[in-house]
């Protein structure tokens, strides 16, 4: 199958900001435009990375993903750098140390949130040393949102900055992202009711003694500060029980003598 | 003889240690701590595994005097490392106002392990040469997993 490349362009990306004159090898731009181009194929990324995500971050970096493609090299000293990549969860001892060597930054300077727990904290949120994303302390530019965000998602962000980058050289406004909701702060039901609830199917209680039973864990399911039900109890096989059980729902206790005697 | 059964030999004959079980490890005296832990070095036990304190909160009319004011239970853990390679535990019980000798006059690697335990549960060791905050800012107050800190204790402007 051929591969369609009819809206390919093999030119040097250079010429999306010049304008080529016909038949002569000079081409002209404004020199606003030029540093516009030059500012957004040149962030350069201080990698802020305190954790697993610095692990995507040096992946993005890498030969599969090639952040240098789109001019992002990563450096080790804040001197040098327009994009400080905060990938990792921040303490009360490092955001002191970040905050510094966001200064250091000469500007203009941008600032990436990358992963949850720079966004927001997540999980780690709640806990005494933690601080609850770095937009507490510095300014965000572009939230990156995963559990690590994969090197394809920090690309898509580096592409949203090179965007902002060129919306505020423009002169035009560029909204503040909003801080994305994080796994931690969504309230999640259980997909099967608690063993407390009395939605709860019972013959879910009933299959599931019985899996204990079959791995020798039927002695402890049966304390009597769990609600058990017997059999007579229960309304008739539903069907998500019944795929692997027999017609009528017997007891722990015989599904257990069963396996025994099986 | 086992290694196993020589630890718990030695504890017996030496240190008056009658209980054991399977499941925690012995309980020494705190004076003799520094004993123990230079006889095992003695027989071999020359890799220093680890220091864990644990703080347990007071009881309220429990019958032994520890366990009603609330106390520290340290395990220390060496390492034989020759053929078997057999890890010796024992436990300390401490008041919270108490100290426990430190071991790194005769295992360096202890300096950091109960510095650590110093900063996050709060045991203090004496003679330690340097007995500093290792994780926690230096500026930091209190010991975070003492049972009684607050888990949402502010640190302003951070959080």
């Amino acid at each position: 199958m051929a591969v369609d490349e009819s809206d390919r362009s093999y030119e040097h990306p250079l010429y999306t900001t010049l304008e080529r004159m016909p038949g002569l090898d000079v081409a002209t731009t404004t020199i606003d435009k030029l540093l516009t181009w030059g500012a957004t194929n040149s962030l350069w990324v201080f990698p802020m990375a305190t954790s697993c995500c610095g692990i995507e971050l040096m992946a993005t970096a890498a030969s599969r993903v090639d952040a240098d493609r789109m001019g992002t090299i990563v450096r080790g000293t804040p001197r040098q750098c327009d994009v400080m990549v905060v990938a990792g969860t921040i303490t009360v001892k490092m955001a002191p140390r970040v905050l510094k060597l966001w200064e250091q930054m000469p500007e203009p300077k941008w600032c990436i949130a990358m992963g949850s727990c720079a966004i927001s904290g997540d999980f780690y949120r709640d806990i005494y040393s933690v601080i609850p994303g770095i937009d507490t302390a510095i300014p965000v530019d572009v939230y990156i949102p995963g559990c690590p965000p994969n090197p394809e998602q920090l690309i898509a962000g580096l592409m949203r900055l090179q965007e902002k980058v060129r919306a505020v050289r423009a002169g035009e406004w560029a909204p503040k992202e909003e801080r994305p909701e994080t796994a931690a702060m969504q309230k999640t039901a259980p997909s099967i009711a608690r063993i407390t609830s009395p939605e709860r199917s019972k013959n879910i209680t009933l299959a599931q003694l019985r899996g204990a039973g079959n791995l020798g864990l039927g002695g402890d399911m049966k304390r009597k500060s769990l609600p058990i039900v017997t059999a007579k109890a229960g309304p008739p096989a539903e069907a998500s029980t019944a795929a692997t059980e027999s017609t009528e729902p017997a007891s722990p206790d015989s599904a257990k003598a069963e396996d025994v005697e099986g | 003889m086992l290694k196993a059964e020589a630890y718990r030999a030695l504890l017996e004959s030496d240190f008056g240690v009658q209980e054991f079980s399977d499941k925690t490890p012995p309980c020494i005296e705190a004076s003799e701590h520094h004993r123990l832990a230079a006889t095992l070095k003695e027989r071999g036990y020359t890799l220093y595994g680890f220091v864990a304190a644990t703080h347990m909160p007071a009881v309220k009319g429990a019958a032994d005097a520890l366990e009603l004011a609330g106390h520290y239970e340290v395990a220390t853990g060496l390492r034989c490392p020759t053929e078997g390679s057999h890890i010796a535990i024992w436990r300390v019980r401490l008041g919270l106002d108490e100290e426990l000798r430190t071991l790194v006059d005769l295992f360096a690697g202890a300096d950091w392990q109960e510095r650590e335990q110093y900063d996050l549960v709060g045991v203090r060791f004496a003679d330690h040469p340097d007995l500093r905050r290792l994780m926690l800012p230096e500026d930091w107050e209190g010991h975070p997993l003492h049972r009684d800190y607050p888990i949402d204790t502010p640190h302003p402007p951070w959080r």
